[in-house]
């Protein structure tokens, strides 16, 4: 409300009475019908996420306002519904960006809004989720060719869930769980080898396949690099 | 961390080579002008001439010196486990392993897949071995040091260093 009071073309208006009526038939009309707006209002998670889909700066300060209502609020108080479902709306008008652009705000398992990173545990590795997806199957694949690889120590503790993963497949043998590891490592003869000695190999270790050793930085960029090996 | 772990447990060299042993001799290993420490990356081109190793010790007292590879052929599947390399023995104390008996000639690393370790084994003898006692593994591959050092009576070793190597790529390959 205050982005409204600091735009305000007439001065004979006095800002600390707006009132709704005449804020409602201001701004674009509702795509939302009360009713689907007080049944929206006891589905906070699908509030959340239609507001964190796009960030407009002009609305922003309103959505601070009303979405720390919302969230502080029970879910089954209406007013406060209904109000968060109208800033929902106005940021349904508005399209959507593209999912490479940082987000202002993200969202937790409960559907509150974030705006810093906390307790999230995945490793971005700097780069967007198409291209960290590549160089973890591409790491993966290498090193369960050659049993150790030397890459930077970040690269190396992302990559052994996902080594971990490909190893649990192939323990696990059934032609759904080979067609998934198809999936996921680029070279089908790494695999076939991979579910042929697997059951051997790591047959009664429960996990853990892969050790990490720190080694000498780097000379170039003095990154800490570090040697991944299969147990 | 700060308890300080052993890098040749960190690096299995204990496990899977030797056992635990208490290191009593020093021992100094260096390809020409790089010093080798555990752990570190040598080129099989700087390593291809057999290293400088100088050991301290009692003059009266003879060593063994051995060096192999346990990650033959390749470190994800090494059932070549443990590929010989060099194989000195009654070198005396405090000199360098050319004063010894060469058992097996020196073979620089030719690692075919991954990252190999190399690992040096000094031992100390009891007594001097005779070379008509000493027979020298008949093959390089399907090498064992625990099996070897049992047979020579050499018990537990005095001193272990080890680095690694890779294969070099072929210098036409195109880098971005």
């Amino acid at each position: 409300m205050a982005a409204f009071a600091s735009t305000s073309p007439s001065p004979a208006i006095s800002a600390s009475t707006w009132r709704m009526e005449s804020l409602r038939a201001a701004l674009p009309a509702l795509r939302t019908s009360p009713s689907a707006a007080i049944g929206a209002g006891l589905r906070p998670r699908k509030q959340a996420v239609r507001l964190g889909a796009s960030a407009s700066p002009f609305l922003r300060s309103s959505f601070v306002s009303t979405s720390s209502a919302s969230s502080s609020a029970s879910p089954s108080s209406i007013s406060s519904a209904v109000s968060a479902s109208l800033a929902f709306s106005y940021t349904s008008s508005f399209s959507v960006e593209s999912s490479f652009e940082h987000r202002l705000f993200g969202t937790d398992v409960h559907g509150r809004i974030l705006a810093m990173r906390h307790g999230k545990r995945i490793p971005r590795l700097g780069r967007p989720a198409d291209q960290r997806k590549a160089l973890l199957r591409g790491l993966t694949t290498q090193l369960l060719k050659h049993g150790r690889i030397k890459t930077t120590k970040p690269r190396a503790k992302a990559m052994r869930k996902w080594v971990d993963k490909m190893i649990t497949l192939a323990k696990d043998g059934s032609l759904h769980k080979r067609r998934q590891a198809l999936g996921y490592i680029y070279e089908k003869h790494i695999v076939h080898a991979l579910f042929a000695e697997v059951p051997d190999r790591y047959g009664e270790r429960p996990g853990g396949y892969t050790r990490i050793i720190p080694t000498f930085p780097r000379r170039g960029d003095n990154a800490p690099m570090a040697y991944i090996e299969l147990v | 961390m700060s308890r300080f772990v052993d890098p040749l447990v960190v690096g299995r060299v204990i496990g899977e080579v030797v056992d635990l042993f208490v290191p009593s001799v020093a021992m100094a290993v260096s390809y020409g002008a790089k010093d080798v420490s555990n752990g570190c990356h040598v080129k099989p081109s700087m390593a291809a001439d057999q290293p400088l190793v100088r050991i301290s010790g009692r003059r009266n007292d003879l060593y063994t010196l051995l060096m192999t590879d346990p990650d033959a052929p390749s470190p994800s599947d090494p059932n070549m486990r443990e590929y010989l390399h060099w194989i000195v023995m009654n070198i005396p104390g405090g000199t360098d392993a050319t004063k010894g008996d060469v058992v097996m000639p020196y073979l620089g690393p030719q690692p075919p897949v991954g990252i190999h370790r190399y690992v040096l084994v000094l031992f100390q003898q009891k007594s001097r071995i005779v070379d008509g006692y000493a027979a020298p593994p008949a093959d390089r591959p399907y090498f064992n040091t625990r099996a070897f050092a049992f047979n020579h009576e050499l018990g537990l070793p005095v001193a272990v260093v080890y680095f690694n190597s890779q294969r070099e790529p072929s210098g036409n390959r195109r880098r971005r």
